[in-house]
């Protein structure tokens, strides 16, 4: 799996840590490192709660135009 | 007691699902193993020497496959034919036939004894796991079936 760059991007954009973000949406800061180093597939329900957290939507966070 | 807050978040649930489906196996075949060795070293006609272990394999053995049953699950990679079901039954033979053949081997140290032993336990377990697979496959079909049809508005 892919590194999630767009939400590594949309956290620092919104000046947030790992830690802070996983506060927000309710979980660990190690499950958010795995999301944005590609190693843990998120829930649509986490993805949203994230998306929710930094004012985004899942299109810019999660979709990927050539994903195999 | 109450519900209990759970602690994980989703990604720490899903490692433990996957560690406890690890131990699961590891008890499994562990205790399978643990069978087989003590059938050696004790034989058949001590079988009270190991029953704890042989209660426990068959509850988890029949939990398990109750509950997929029950779930409309079969295999990950085998398929519920005939085809798979005698291939299966053949290998579950041929496995018993060959632990109970070296048992008798050691204990009575004849040959022909061996060969009629593995002859004998091929036939009869392959036999009987052949069978039940077959059953279990025709309950998993229908379950399958009932389950791929509830709540299906074109059924409607």
């Amino acid at each position: 799996m892919a590194k999630n760059l767009k939400l590594k991007a949309a956290r620092a954009g919104h000046d947030l840590s790992q830690q802070e973000l996983a506060e927000l949406v309710g979980v660990s800061r190690q499950t958010i490192n795995a999301i944005e180093k590609g190693e843990y597939n998120p829930t649509i329900k986490l993805c949203r709660a994230i998306c929710r957290a930094l004012g985004t939507t899942l299109n810019d966070l999660f979709w990927e135009e050539n994903e195999e | 007691m109450k519900n209990m807050k759970n602690n994980l978040d989703e990604m720490q649930e899903a490692k433990l699902l996957q560690i406890e489906h690890n131990g699961c196996w590891l008890a499994f075949w562990g205790l399978l193993a643990a069978i087989v060795v003590e059938l050696f070293v004790f034989g058949v006609e001590n079988m009270r020497y190991f029953i704890g272990e042989w209660v426990v394999f068959m509850a988890l053995c029949v939990y398990l496959g109750e509950a997929c049953l029950r779930n409309g699950i079969w295999d990950r990679r085998l398929k519920a034919d005939r085809k798979t079901n005698a291939i299966v039954s053949l290998i579950a033979g041929a496995a018993a036939g060959l632990i109970f053949a070296a048992i008798s081997l050691v204990r009575y140290h004849s040959v022909p004894g061996a060969i009629a032993t593995f002859a004998l336990l091929f036939v009869f377990v392959g036999l009987c796991c052949f069978l039940a697979l077959s059953l279990t496959a025709k309950e998993y079909r229908k379950k399958l079936a009932q389950l791929e049809s509830e709540g299906d508005e074109n059924a409607e």
